[in-house]
């Protein structure tokens, strides 16, 4: 059977390509948080730096962003928790005949672009806002209110979602009983529909914490003049970009990672004690095993994933701060001596093509004297300006991609027909490469 | 009715039952009903600044829809070609988009539900989680990375000798179409295989003992099973890439202008409110109208897809 094992081979490998697409991109995108080019790129590797963890960390703009985000994301969690909430007890009380079109309603808010929500939002409470009279610092014009109710257009109908699919598990015998004893509706509410609710209501916040975090389409049109951390992004990586971007992915995703390792604990936890309190309840065992007894803060793997995550942060700190002078320093003379050397056969060159010339018209004026060592270089060469000072100083701009003079050698190959680049180790590798 | 509202009160009580009214309505009407309507109104109207709104100069007109289809008036009779190509353009991207995704993700979904086992499928899917977890713009600034002029793709590519010189992934589009199929990939993936896993493992099994080879089971036995999460899974990200704002405005080349942008341009470069929000309802009425054809074309129902 080789045709299915060639086919067993392939299918792996469309599956790790798969993943490769999906994690190499972050991948390097972490990478280039640490390098000290102020071009985030990995190759080539300068120095391991931690620099940009502090440039994004006295980056006020940033602060002041997140800041707004956390604020706005907690108005759309006390919204759209609710609303949510009042959607789902609701969808089972509309009439049969309205429930289709009210569930097409409170639901299409997922489907339409966030653009639309945004422009919408934007239009009806400027248009409510002049209908009333109000003066342009009142809230119709606040770019944190009209932001919060844009995102709680939408992020309602998650929550109702969750909140859906949670009640669907509900004995709505338990709230019939609670009446027939005598519990007024708010008391049964808050007796038994709300603790049976409280793992959705936990997700539902969750879940509209991160939406309204991380949303740009609708935020972009309503915040107005103010700023969060997604419009700073935009911002920041519309307009010349360097690592500290970069940084703040890698603190995003730790920060994930940690988030979802707890997750993982809890829940594992909850599946225990579940299970457990089942063997109580039939009797096989008599009480909670140690683990859970002892309360969530007790557990040595809680620990040891702080120590992990402690002790990484705190190594990639040291090695980024360690050194990193003298390294810069080194990236900064290679650069220069190699500079230097490409310059030194360039002159080479002209002079071999001064002689060549000299022999057939001897009349005309030597040249070399015109490209000798302290000059600026290259300001003429056939180089274009890669020798120029702005890239000898290692400046970043969206043209630095001639920054390098390394990866020009092979392009420059052509060229150097006079012998100059010919044992560069580069172009042996590339003339092996290309056989 | 009225026994309708008698009942209602009676199951949730008097303050519950108006808490619930009135936040309900708060939803439907204030935050999703009326900001629509509103926005359909204004984008009727003419372009004039916010003190005369409501005024007599604030008058009924077509102008911004006519605008759309013939440009300005000034130059009447050909059409608005820079608008109407843009707008072509995106839906075609949007859908080459939507294709890519499930072509790659179907295959992988189906690994993963029925090919992988025990906990190394288990990691697989949990580890698919985490790019979801980062944000859009991150996402889209990452392959600005890959794929920039002395990005890791063009190194790579010249190191080895296929380039001469950096390929302009980012002015060809390329970058752009990779960094959305990335973006909204997992909307794909998820569906797909939630659908797939609910499959019965002895129908594909039945499948090939009847002789059914592989390309035949899947078209016969697992895609009509996984209709609905392929259903679920394009509208969602057809609608996502259409819809994009912030891919496109790091990745795009200047050849390669999104719809979105354009609005976005109206709004914030032109202070042209009413063509912006003209512009934004052509946007949904596409995406209505491609709903629409999806829940008639797979035959779903419109809380399928939404999911």
């Amino acid at each position: 059977m080789t045709s299915e094992r060639v086919r067993k081979f392939f299918t792996l490998l469309f599956v790790l390509g798969f993943f490769a697409y999906l994690f190499g991109p972050l991948i390097v995108m972490g990478l280039t948080a640490f390098n000290s080019s102020a071009f985030p790129r990995v190759s080539p590797w300068e120095c391991f730096t931690a620099e940009w963890f502090s440039v994004l960390v006295n980056d006020e703009k940033l602060i002041e962003g997140l800041r707004n985000s956390v604020f706005i994301s907690l108005g759309v969690v006390a919204l759209s928790v609710p609303l949510g909430l009042a959607g789902a007890l609701m969808l089972s009380q509309v009439k049969d005949r309205i429930r289709p079109w009210y569930y097409t309603i409170v639901i299409s808010p997922i489907l339409v672009p966030g653009v639309v929500l945004g422009i919408s939002t934007l239009l009806f409470w400027d248009r409510i806002g002049s209908m009333f009279g109000a003066t342009r610092d009142s809230f119709f014009y606040n770019g944190y209110f009209l932001t919060i109710m844009g995102h709680a257009t939408f992020i309602s109908a998650y929550t109702m979602l969750i909140f859906i699919s949670r009640l669907q598990r509900f004995d709505s015998v338990q709230e019939e009983a609670a009446l027939d004893l005598g519990a007024t509706h708010v008391q049964t509410f808050r007796k038994i529909l709300l603790p049976f609710l409280k793992p959705a209501i936990g997700s539902a916040a969750v879940l509209a914490f991160l939406a309204s975090f991380e949303n740009y389409n609708t935020t972009v049109f309503t915040i107005l003049t103010e700023s969060t951390i997604t419009t700073f992004l935009a911002a920041k990586v519309r307009h010349g970009i360097n690592p500290s971007v970069s940084a703040l992915a890698v603190a995003i995703v730790v920060i994930t990672l940690f988030g979802a390792a707890l997750h993982e604990m809890l829940k594992r936890r909850e599946i225990k004690a579940a299970k457990e309190s089942e063997q109580i309840a039939k009797g096989n065992i008599k009480e909670h095993s140690n683990s859970i007894k002892r309360g969530f803060f007790a557990q040595p793997a809680l620990y040891l994933i702080l120590a992990v995550f402690v002790s990484g942060i705190a190594s990639a700190y040291f090695a980024g701060t360690m050194g990193v002078g003298e390294c810069k320093a080194q990236v900064k003379a290679d650069k220069k001596k190699r500079v230097d050397e490409l310059v030194r056969k360039q002159q080479q060159k002209a002079m071999f093509r001064d002689a060549a010339r000299r022999a057939k018209e001897p009349v005309v004026k030597p040249v070399a004297p015109k490209i000798d060592k302290s000059s600026r270089p290259g300001v003429s060469s056939s180089f274009g300006n890669i020798y120029s000072t702005d890239n000898l100083g290692g400046l970043a701009g969206d043209s630095n991609k001639k920054k390098e003079p390394k990866k020009e050698t092979p392009k420059a190959e052509p060229e150097n027909t006079g012998g100059g680049g010919l044992f560069t180790p580069n172009n042996l590798k590339k003339q092996s490469g290309s056989e | 009715m009225q026994k309708y509202w008698h009942d209602y009160f009676v199951r949730n009580g008097k303050a519950l039952g108006i808490g619930l009214l009135i936040a309900v309505l708060f939803w439907v009407v204030v935050l999703v009903i009326m900001p629509q309507v509103f926005m359909v109104d204004f984008s009727l109207r003419a372009n004039v600044p916010p003190p005369e709104w409501g005024t007599d100069s604030h008058f009924y007109t077509m102008e911004h829809y006519q605008y759309m289809l013939y440009g300005s008036a000034n130059a009447s009779g050909t059409y608005n070609v820079v608008d109407l190509s843009v707008f072509g353009r995106t839906i075609l991207a949007a859908i080459f988009v939507t294709l890519i995704d499930l072509a790659l993700c179907y295959p992988v979904a189906y690994y993963l539900a029925h090919v992988a086992k025990g906990g190394w499928a288990r990691l697989m899917v949990l580890s698919l989680i985490i790019p979801f977890w980062v944000n859009e713009l991150l996402r889209a600034f990452s392959f600005k990375i890959m794929f920039g002029s002395s990005g890791v793709i063009n190194n790579f590519l010249v190191w080895i000798g296929i380039l001469d010189q950096p390929y302009d992934f980012i002015h060809e589009g390329v970058a752009l179409y990779a960094g959305l199929s990335y973006a909204y990939i997992l909307l794909m993936i998820f569906p797909i295989y939630n659908a797939i896993e609910s499959l019965d493992k002895n129908q594909i099994e039945a499948a090939k003992d009847m002789g059914a080879g592989t390309i035949k089971t899947h078209l016969r036995v697992v895609i009509p099973h996984a209709k609905p999460g392929i259903s679920s899974g394009a509208t969602m990200v057809f609608m996502l890439s259409l819809g994009a704002l912030a891919a496109p405005q790091i990745l795009g080349g200047p050849s390669s202008l999104w719809f979105t942008q354009i609005i976005y341009q109206a709004f914030n470069n032109a202070g042209n409110w009413a063509r912006g929000s003209a512009y934004a309802i052509v946007l949904l009425i596409t995406s209505i109208i491609f709903v629409l054809l999806v829940m008639k074309f797979f035959k779903v129902k419109f809380g399928d897809i939404a999911k």
